[in-house]
């Protein structure tokens, strides 16, 4: 049983063989670890690599006078990763009183294996700062960012508010999404098989860009003042809702745009408290739609008497009538065999074509409107940039309901006249007025007046184009006096401000069906009358009790004027004896 | 045989190469480990523990056996065997199953893999009945005997453990080929085979699957883990990533500690650490070389063969399956891929041998 050479020989051939075939692998190691390298590596780094984004903040809107109206605010994410929790219990009761999140729910969370769970979103920065004292192990507190309005309700169906993605959803939120969004930055990251990011190991990173500031032209005081004015107007009448818009007469700029009731931008997916709260989700959607929408461009109406500015205005231009024509009324005009009454019953009697737009007669209108006729009234609408949407930075304008013009017969013609059997947005009145008593010239109205970078270096300079409506200088100045002398001496007389010259209009509408009774009051305003600057709409829906413009919306206007005008630089004149006559004596 | 007590002379250079993988074993298996221990057991430090644990049951049992005359097992040889049989057939009824193999028996708190035991025990069988046959070995009715009464342990650990039967297989045809003075017989063998591999793989379509995976890993789903051990491998370069910084640790391999461990080390360690690894075995081996070239007698010779045989059957194969040399089958990396049991029959393996060298004159 020695152990013979031939066996010493076969081991060592084995061991060669070992040796041989080893040597073999490593040049098999050598070529991967070499050669194949660079591929492998880089599957793997894609395999690892995570990318996760960093929220760029939105950019902030800022009113005319620098006040902050939309900005942003840092909430945090609190979760808990429970392979990394080393005392449970401390978790469970930190995260439950600091988080007030009932106990039970946060030990579900915390004793459930599962990479990560979320506690609680939007949590305000300093009470994640608070849990992030407490450096427990497995607690993680995100940061991100939060639209956040300080105002409130203040302009909410303006302003807009954002997503869960930061994105706008209304107003100029979405309307100047590009400006505002940013740019978001991402870090790369490398993770294990399951996706949870490794400590330690350095990241690549591509910093968010901060979104832009966008400066509008509204003005927080105004806005502020005048929704206190529409409140007190809609409480004071128990009408449904009250709109108001101020624009500057000359440009475009809309100084206030008020809808009441507003809602709280913060909370803008809460209805209002005394809604039931058993709905189906598509009828809240469908309330939220309603609480969001914003009357001043969303919504149309039948404008009334305030629309025989325009009316005049084209009759004026046309020649076909003249401030002193008379005319005369019996509290009616048959037009077609029909009797279209005027809002006095026993009639106004004679009366000159300024006392008719003074007394807002309807009859005095069915006139100019027969006598101007179809073709020169439609042209007309379309010069004067009403049959246009108005072109106004927000989303969603509705445009302008109008009969076609192959269906206006006398009666339609006679009715449109006075403002009824078609629909426009306040702010398409308001903006066709404007033009008429600015000397001529369509504005295009609108909130935003330039976007500047986070180092307040302007970026974008808006320009709103103006044009020529048709109407002329001269014609213009007359609607200015006719106006003024509606409020100093006609249905609008409730307007007037000692000391300022302020032109106006009345309207009453009722609102479709005729039969429900429903009225919608409005007046629109301007001042100082002979240059004017400052234009105000007031339109109350529904209000109880009386209705007539003249008596719940002017008042109204004068409220908003006797405060904003001193505001706007717009001084008093004390001596001004506010009449037509010394108007055109000084003349 | 020499009665005659004489002080024990350790073969030095094996008993460090040793203590190194060990040592070496125990830090890379905590570094790919602990990420798996502690998602499944919430403990970084629950493989490194089970395996620690069993590396010092293995050391004591090496020292014991290293004390031990070998020839004293010639006596249980058969016994050894028989009881080889009956725990591999027992593992197939009661064994307890893990990753769809049932391949473990439970004793207590204790798991134990009977395939393990069963590698040592046809070393040690094996050198027992060539030793018998010695004058015989050389005509072809003793080597197709030898070889048949191999085939009822191939049979039983290779209905559930294929890549352990075809290592008890090789141990089995290394020996037979040291024992025997002809080549001749050998080469005809090898070239039948390869011809029974041949029909062998074709019969079932899996297994030539397993050859389509293995040509194009990226294309098949099966092809993952060679796949994420490819890309571990291509991540180390020269120099590696640095030890516990590997990141296909991190659940990309599945069950990194197991038969892919070698791809971790060589992201951690790079080319010159996998490259210091594969020495550490080549030096194994040399000495078992040398003890079984320098044994007293051909049993001693025959069981430091043996030994040879088995740690550079599993060291090659692994490395080969690893990089893709060859189709993938789970064959641990010995003193390194966790197993209790494995490393435990390996201590005690290199104690025989320690044995075998002692009493080298």
């Amino acid at each position: 049983m020695r152990n013979k050479t031939y066996n010493k020989k076969k081991i060592l051939v084995v061991f060669l063989c070992a040796v041989v075939v080893i040597t073999l692998l490593i040049s098999r190691l050598v070529y991967l670890m070499i050669v194949d390298a660079p591929y492998y590596q880089r599957r793997a780094e894609a395999l690892h690599e995570r990318e996760r984004e960093i929220k760029a903040a939105r950019g902030e809107i800022i009113d005319a006078k620098g006040k902050v109206l939309a900005t942003n605010k840092t909430v945090c994410t609190i979760s808990v990763i429970h392979s990394q929790i080393k005392d449970a219990e401390k978790v469970i009761r930190v995260l439950s009183d600091e988080l007030d999140v009932e106990e039970k729910i946060v030990r579900k969370k915390v004793e459930k294996v599962s990479s990560m769970e979320r506690i609680k979103t939007n949590v305000d920065k300093k009470t994640g700062d608070k849990i992030r004292e407490y450096e427990l192990p497995g607690v993680k507190v995100d940061e991100d960012f939060k639209r956040y309005y300080p105002f409130g309700e203040v302009a909410s169906k303006v302003l807009g508010f954002t997503g869960g993605d930061n994105q706008g959803i209304i107003g100029l939120e979405v309307k100047y999404e590009d400006y505002l969004k940013g740019k978001n930055g991402r870090i790369l990251t490398t993770t294990d098989a399951r996706g949870v990011e490794l400590e330690g190991i350095a990241e690549d990173r591509v910093e968010a860009i901060h979104g832009d500031t966008l400066h509008i032209s509204m003005d927080y005081n105004i806005q502020k003042y005048v929704q206190q004015a529409a409140e007190k107007a809609m409480k004071e009448k128990q009408a449904d809702k009250v709109s108001i818009l101020v624009m500057n007469v000359q440009n475009g700029e809309i100084l206030s745009m008020v809808n009441v009731p507003e809602f709280n931008l913060n909370e803008p997916f809460t209805l209002p408290e005394n809604i039931n709260e058993q709905i189906t989700d598509e009828k809240k959607q469908e309330l939220l739609n309603k609480m969001w929408r914003n009357d001043c461009i969303n919504d149309t109406y039948e404008p009334g008497s305030t629309f025989k500015i325009i009316t005049s205005a084209l009759c004026l231009e046309e020649g076909i009538v003249k401030e002193s024509d008379r005319f005369s009324c019996p509290g009616y005009r048959v037009v077609e065999n029909r009797r279209i009454r005027c809002h006095k019953v026993g009639g106004h009697g004679a009366e000159t074509f300024v006392q008719g737009v003074q007394n807002s007669c309807n009859p005095v209108f069915i006139d100019i409107g027969l006598k101007l006729g179809v073709d020169k009234f439609y042209d007309g609408f379309y010069k004067i940039g009403l049959m246009n949407p108005t072109g106004i930075d927000l989303p969603g304008e509705a445009g302008t309901i109008m009969h076609k013009k192959s269906n206006i017969g006398p009666v339609e013609l006679a009715t449109m006249s006075f403002g009824q059997s078609f629909q426009i947005t306040p702010i398409q009145l308001a903006t066709t007025v404007s033009s008429i008593i600015n000397g001529g010239k369509r504005v295009i109205p609108h909130f935003a007046v330039c976007v500047t970078d986070k180092s307040g270096k302007e970026v974008k300079r808006f320009q709103y184009e103006t044009k020529r409506n048709g109407i002329s200088e001269e014609t213009s100045d007359k609607m200015r006096g006719i106006l003024e002398s509606v409020v100093s001496k006609g249905s609008g007389k409730n307007a007037y401000i000692p000391g300022y010259k302020i032109g106006g209009k009345t309207a009453t509408s009722q609102t479709l069906p005729r039969s429900a009774n429903k009225y919608i009051s409005s007046f629109v305003g301007f001042a100082p009358a002979d240059h004017p600057k400052v234009l105000a709409l007031v339109v109350i829906h529904n209000p109880k009790g009386i209705y007539y413009g003249g008596t719940i919306a002017a008042p109204v206007v004068r409220d908003v004027f006797s405060n904003i005008l001193p505001y706007l630089g717009i001084e008093k004149n004390d001596k001004l004896e506010y009449t037509n006559e010394m108007k055109k004596q000084k003349r | 045989m020499s009665q005659r007590v004489k002080k024990r002379r350790y073969d030095y250079s094996l008993l460090t190469v040793v203590f190194l993988l060990v040592g070496v074993g125990l830090v890379i298996l905590y570094s790919t480990s602990a990420y798996n221990g502690e998602v499944k057991f919430h403990d970084s430090f629950y493989y490194l523990k089970k395996q620690a644990f069993a590396t010092l049951l293995g050391i004591i049992l090496m020292f014991v056996m290293a004390n031990i005359d070998y020839h004293i097992w010639q006596y249980f040889a058969v016994l050894a065997y028989v009881i080889a049989l009956i725990l591999s057939t027992a593992v197939l009824f009661i064994g307890d199953e893990y990753n769809g193999s049932k391949r473990w028996l439970s004793l207590g708190p204790f798991s134990f893999q009977p395939s393990e035991y069963a590698k040592i025990a046809l070393i040690l069988f094996l050198s027992y009945i060539v030793m018998k046959n010695v004058k015989v070995i050389d005509k072809v009715r003793t080597l197709i005997k030898i070889i048949a009464s191999t085939l009822p342990i191939v049979a039983l650990v290779g209905s559930n453990n294929l890549s352990t039967a075809v290592i008890i297989l090789g141990i089995a045809i290394i020996l037979i080929f040291v024992s025997s003075p002809k080549y001749m017989q050998f080469i005809t063998m090898g070239v039948l085979a390869i011809g029974f591999l041949g029909i062998f793989l074709a019969l079932e379509s899996y297994r030539l699957e397993r050859l389509a995976i293995w040509r194009n890993p990226e294309k098949y789903e099966k092809g993952y883990q060679t796949l994420q051990g490819l890309y571990a491998i291509g991540s180390g370069g020269l120099f590696g990533r640095g030890i516990g910084s590997s990141i296909q640790k991190l659940g990309f391999v599945p069950e990194a500690q197991n038969d892919m461990i070698f791809s971790i080390i060589c992201e951690e360690f790079g080319l010159f650490g996998a490259i210091f690894i594969i020495i550490l075995f080549v030096i194994l081996i040399w000495r078992f070389f040398v003890i079984a070239t320098h044994a007293k007698d051909l049993f001693g010779a025959l069981l430091a063969t043996g030994a040879m045989g088995h740690i550079m059957i599993q060291v090659i194969l692994n490395i080969a399956v690893v990089t893709n040399s060859i189709p993938n089958t789970g064959i641990t990396l010995p003193f390194i891929s966790y197993g209790g049991t494995s490393v435990m029959f390996l201590l005690l393996e290199m104690g025989l041998v320690l044995s075998v060298s002692n009493l080298i004159e």
